[in-house]
């Protein structure tokens, strides 16, 4: 990255706006329409889901390439999670204030005309005139209809991805002489059946712009947009599983319902969103520009919940034969059933509605439960996720004079994010209270701590209504930033700063048993001071080469929510912050060096960066406790380090080579403090996580490509093999507390914990091509472009999964030791997600 | 600006066609989604409960089990289950002559064969036994009776539309009732101290280190309390740590109990259901 600004730099000062990796007018050798996001979509298929980040600088080899070479494969820049990326829109930050990380595709999915060609990239140590760049990069979008060609533009598309179809209509009319521009784009995307068995797309986009230059000093825009989008999600699961589908893209998500496919996890997103912008040129050299920017997010998920009854899951632990008989040879074999085996194989394999969910019989038993007047056996929850959010960012940018720039300006977000459950099927069930199961058992059915809301205890709730938890989380933040850039001799220096102030609360609408005096209304208010600083160097020797050095330190208050992240103990049941909620440290250092000769471009880099004092957060069912758990994890300890080279290598003006690669690290420093709050009795332990050596997960740390590119009467062709190695399963904390490898006798000779390696996924090579070409239809471009992904049908690589957390021995509910080890292991059953074998995308892109 | 209203025209019929995953129709209900419907039911294939306790006598009272090779059907109505957790791992059903337990190797059955439901069991293939002469269906273990796979008890049960609790007939306990005839069957206790009522001791509470328990010990996760001072080698009211009502406090009062009056030996074992099971006020 430290290379991508040195490269940059390179190229008339870090501050020119680079090219988005996909606007192809820059370079003449990227074919056209490479990256599409299709490519982005696959990475939506699981309630782990993570949007992307897109890094791409149009003048850095490695950065502009590395996008859409290795999406397949969730390859996440420098390991860093999507809140280490800052998005914004017309200069202002429109990270969520709540989560820190942009949905990429709940806000701007599908508007690739919009978004295509207007953003401007800043690497890590790369100055700009929007912000301090982030650790895995910043981008600002244009979204002013002046930025927009005139004209009509029609694109279709046709693959076999999560979605089948794709149509999309854009018009832009120019400036007209009375200063108006307006900008239009609309999409749809469709599958009745994406790639894997069950998901379907339905996904309508739309962006409307309208710009008003009211003289050469200002101009105002606006901008409005949205996604409505309904989708069926593809869960992961087992090799096992896969062994017995023969199938390496086995959904365990649906199931039969009327001779229909029915998916149980069905997400359904709009987030309506509006950008409002002055733009104010105050001299020559002097302009401030201030955007407003709000949107109010609805994000609902489903999902099949069972009420004390059996797991309906089709891919529940007991329903596997190694269930029934000891696979791996790790018990004595006496609870071994051959014959059991044999029929839960038959079982699988006799049928597909076997191996799915099961709805008629989930019907049936609430049909009993109705006839004996009980609660629902099975429903339907859908979680709600809200986020009303404003924003407002303001900067200045002055050129002090040709060799000197600087720039400031401030960000204020504010969001509520509403957090609430409710009942989106009853599955025909008559009754179901809105009571807290998991208690029950602790606590008596009649004990008040059972009680989801006590304000309202024992209600009978039906479709539509609040259960299980309900609340907001406001995060407030301020922040004001500050750049200086200076071009002296062979060297351009920047140095840029920023402080600010992050102030969150919960806000309960239920009143939780457990909690019954710490959960309704508002909490305690948190507040962090955060700020930092950056300073990079870029000497240019010569035209050709760059060698560039950056250091910078930050401190960012932690996450309200977040994948993997959070402030709150267990949000979904009381008011409590984690104890010993920190402000997170990061301090980051890279050197980077670029060529530019006519045959050669080339960038490498190495980098290293340090957090401390962050955040971590999950839950998850802990079997030795026999409880959901909300753990919380402080002062953790990351060190993030690696090398990356891109280069091109020009042989003659039609062929090309590109070669791309990343050795990287991302690993945990020190073992962890970790408390977990038990969902069934509300009681709080801490404990040691021995997550020392663990690595990042879900994205290959090694990864390697080389790419043919040629081209010839206006035909272009590429071919790209990618290796990728080095993939990690995500590491279960529960396996790793100290009580737990002491009950599970992880211990050797000396006394030592034996603390378990982590799972990995397979690596292995992919190859990928494209061909493209140009015709002219009526005196107007029609585009053709056909992208070929997984040519070798290799669908053993595996791009992401987590290490079961459960445990593959009995806890002795009396004594709390290990008791039985169990025939099914766990932890020899990793849960894994598969890349699609060959797939592929036809576009069709006509201008007229 | 014609492009405009196009487009405009565009956006508004997506929005409001835009939705795919419709509203779910319940399946059809006319056959039960469980069991094996194609069991049809025979007059000349039906035993009772307290023909086949006779006929395998030995097999119950001597620890073992035998196959059913006769083509044989068991009428009978399902009177206990796991809802409150507290039955682990079987149903008991009961006719007019006798109850018996039958052994599945699943959990969360309660939803799918729930209390007060009528089935016909094809026991052709199925085992029968005695555990501490407690008479069983199932399958083999370990030469004994043990519990038929979820899969096999699926293939062996044909749900019947009759669903009515109130035809269920319950006895009043009597200790000194025949164990041979009654095991298995469902009872209430009118009346009953239930022991170790102190106002604080629950009726199952999981066992804490350092501490001892009063009373007849956790064993195998369940824990036994006397009833109306009798000795516990005759009657106990038996409690899993895991059922939903081990947490309730034992009531210092008399109550009226209904479960399950299953044997171990010579002992009569009360299986409560679950936590309504136990009636303070009613006298």
């Amino acid at each position: 990255m430290t290379v991508a600004l040195l490269a940059v730099a390179l190229h008339g000062g870090a501050q020119t706006p680079t090219t988005s990796e996909r606007d192809t007018t820059e370079v003449d050798w990227e074919p056209a329409f490479v990256f599409d996001e299709s490519e982005l979509d696959m990475n939506e298929e699981s309630d782990v889901s993570q949007d992307v980040i897109q890094i791409n600088s149009g003048s850095n080899m490695y950065l502009s390439n590395i996008s859409y070479t290795f999406s397949p494969m969730w390859f996440k820049f420098r390991a860093l999670d999507q809140r280490y990326n800052d998005i914004y829109m017309n200069g202002v930050l429109v990270n969520s204030a709540e989560t820190g990380s942009f949905a990429f595709s709940n806000s701007i999915g599908g508007l690739n005309d919009a978004y295509n060609r207007s953003g401007d990239f800043a690497a890590p140590f790369e100055t700009n005139t929007f912000g301090l760049s982030a650790f895995a990069g910043s981008t600002n979008y244009n979204f002013r209809a002046n930025n927009y060609a005139a004209g009509h533009k029609v694109t279709l598309s046709g693959t076999n991805r999560n979605y089948r179809a794709r149509a999309i209509y854009s018009f832009g009319t120019g400036v007209s002489q009375k200063g108006w521009a307006f900008f239009g784009t609309v999409g749809y995307r469709w599958a009745n059946e994406g790639f894997a068995e069950g998901t379907f797309y339905n996904s309508l986009s739309y962006f409307l712009t309208l710009q008003k230059i009211f003289n050469n000093r200002h101009s105002l825009s606006l901008s409005t947009w949205g996604t409505p989008t309904e989708r069926g999600q593809q869960g992961i699961s087992t090799d096992e599983a896969y062994w017995l589908a023969n199938d390496y893209q086995y959904n365990p998500y649906w199931g039969y319902q009327n001779g229909k496919k029915r998916n149980s996890r069905v997400v359904k997103i709009f987030e309506p969103s509006a950008l409002l912008t002055w733009d104010f040129q105050i001299r020559d050299n002097l302009k401030l520009t201030t955007s407003l920017y709000g949107k109010y997010g609805m994000d609902c998920r489903t999902r099949l919940q069972y009420n004390n009854s059996l797991n309906p899951k089709p891919d529940y632990w007991k329903a596997f034969p190694s269930y029934f008989y000891d696979v791996w040879g790790l018990t004595d074999g006496s609870n071994n059933d051959i014959a059991a085996w044999q029929d839960a194989y038959d079982y699988w394999t006799a049928d597909k509605a076997n191996r799915q969910i099961q709805w008629d019989k989930l019907y049936y038993a609430n049909s009993q439960m109705n006839a004996v007047g009980g609660d629902a056996a099975y429903y339907m929850l859908a979680r709600h996720s809200n986020q009303f959010a404003l924003h407002l960012g303001s900067t200045l940018n002055w050129d002090i004079n040709p060799t000197t720039k600087f720039q400031a300006g401030v960000q204020l977000a504010s969001n509520t994010g509403q957090h609430y459950q409710t009942i989106s099927d009853m599955m025909g069930a008559e009754k179901l209270h809105n009571v807290n199961n998991y208690a029950i058992g602790k606590y008596v059915g009649t004990d008040p701590r059972v009680q989801y809301d006590l304000n309202n205890p024992n209600a009978n709730v039906g479709v539509g209504d609040r259960f299980g938890y309900d609340y907001n989380i406001v995060v407030q933040k301020a922040t004001a930033w500050a750049q200086y850039s200076k071009d002296m001799g062979i060297s351009h220096s920047f140095i840029s700063a920023k402080i600010g102030g992050t102030q969150m609360w919960r806000d309960g609408k239920m009143r939780n048993g457990l909690f019954a005096d710490n959960s309704y209304g508002k909490s305690g208010t948190a507040r962090f001071l955060d700020g930092g600083f950056k300073i990079g160097t870029n000497l240019n020797f010569g035209k050709v080469h760059v060698l560039g050095f950056g250091v910078s330190y930050m401190m960012n208050a932690p996450n309200a929510s977040g994948f993997g992240t959070g402030a709150f103990q267990a949000p979904e049941m009381n008011n409590n912050f984690i104890d010993g909620l920190k402000v997170e440290h990061m301090a980051a250092a890279e050197i980077g060096y670029a060529v530019n000769l006519n045959w050669l471009r080339a960038n490498l880099s190495a980098y290293y960066m340090h957090g401390t004092r962050l955040n971590e957060w999950q839950n998850y069912y802990y079997d030795d406790v026999n409880s959901f758990t909300y753990v919380s994890m402080t002062g953790v300890e990351k060190d993030y380090y690696g090398v990356e080279l891109g280069l091109r290598f020009k042989v003659t003006s039609a062929f090309s080579i590109d070669v791309l690669g990343s050795m990287a690290d991302a690993k945990y420093m020190k073992n962890t403090e970790v408390s977990y709050l038990l969902s069934t009795e509300g009681t709080v332990t801490n404990d040691v996580l021995y997550n020392k050596g663990m690595r990042e997960a879900a994205t290959p740390l090694t990864v390697a490509s080389i790419g043919l590119n040629y081209n010839i009467r206006g035909w272009w062709f590429t071919l790209k093999g990618n290796y990728y190695d080095r993939i990690y399963l995500s590491y279960s904390p529960s396996l790793r507390y100290q009580s737990t490898l002491i009950r599970s006798g992880a211990v050797d000779n000396d006394g030592s914990l034996i603390v378990p390696e982590q799972a990995k996924g397979n690596g292995g090579f992919m190859l990928d091509g494209s061909i493209g070409h140009q015709f002219r239809i009526a005196n107007h471009p029609l585009s053709v472009n056909l992208m070929l992904t997984n040519i070798l049908n290799n669908r053993k690589l595996v791009n992401r999964g987590w290490e079961q957390s459960r445990s593959s021995y009995t806890t002795d509910q009396t004594t709390g030791e290990k008791s039985t080890i169990r025939t099914y292991n766990f932890q020899k059953n990793p849960m894994k997600s598969y890349v699609q074998g060959f797939n592929f995308m036809l576009n069709l892109n006509y201008r007229f | 600006m014609k492009a405009k209203h196009i487009f405009l025209t565009i956006i508004s019929v997506m929005m409001l066609t835009a939705c795919m995953d419709k509203e779910w129709e319940a399946p059809d209900m006319t056959e039960p989604a469980y069991g094996n419907n194609s069991i049809q039911q025979d007059a000349t294939k039906q035993v009772t409960i307290d023909q086949l306790k006779t006929a395998y006598a030995n097999a119950i009272s001597g620890g073992g089990f035998q196959r059913i090779t006769d083509d044989q059907q068991l009428l009978c109505t399902v009177i206990g289950n796991d809802i409150g957790g507290n039955i682990y791992k079987q149903i008991i059903v009961q006719d007019s002559t006798g109850a018996m337990v039958v052994g599945i190797n699943g959990t969360g059955l309660f939803p799918f064969i729930s209390v007060g439901q009528q089935i016909l069991i094809s026991l052709k293939d199925l085992c029968i036994g005695g555990y501490g002469q407690q008479a069983q269906i199932g399958d083999e273990y370990n030469g004994s009776i043990g519990r038929m796979s979820t899969k096999k008890w699926e293939e062996h049960v044909r749900i019947l539309p009759s669903h009515d609790m109130s035809q269920i007939d319950t006895l009043d306990f009597d200790i000194a009732m025949d164990k041979n005839r009654y095991a298995g069957h469902l009872v209430r206790l009118k009346d009953v101290m239930i022991g170790d009522a102190d106002g604080t001791t629950t009726l199952a509470p999981e066992y804490k280190a350092g501490t001892t328990l009063t009373y007849n010990g956790s064993t195998n996760g369940y824990v036994h309390h006397s009833l109306n001072g009798e000795s516990m080698n005759a009657l106990v009211l038996r409690t899993s740590t895991y059922a939903d009502f081990a947490s309730l406090v034992i009531p210092t009062e008399p109550v009226t109990l209904y479960g399950i009056a299953t044997r171990y030996n010579s002992t009569w074992q009360i299986l409560i259901r679950a936590a309504d099971d136990i009636k303070v006020n009613e006298k």
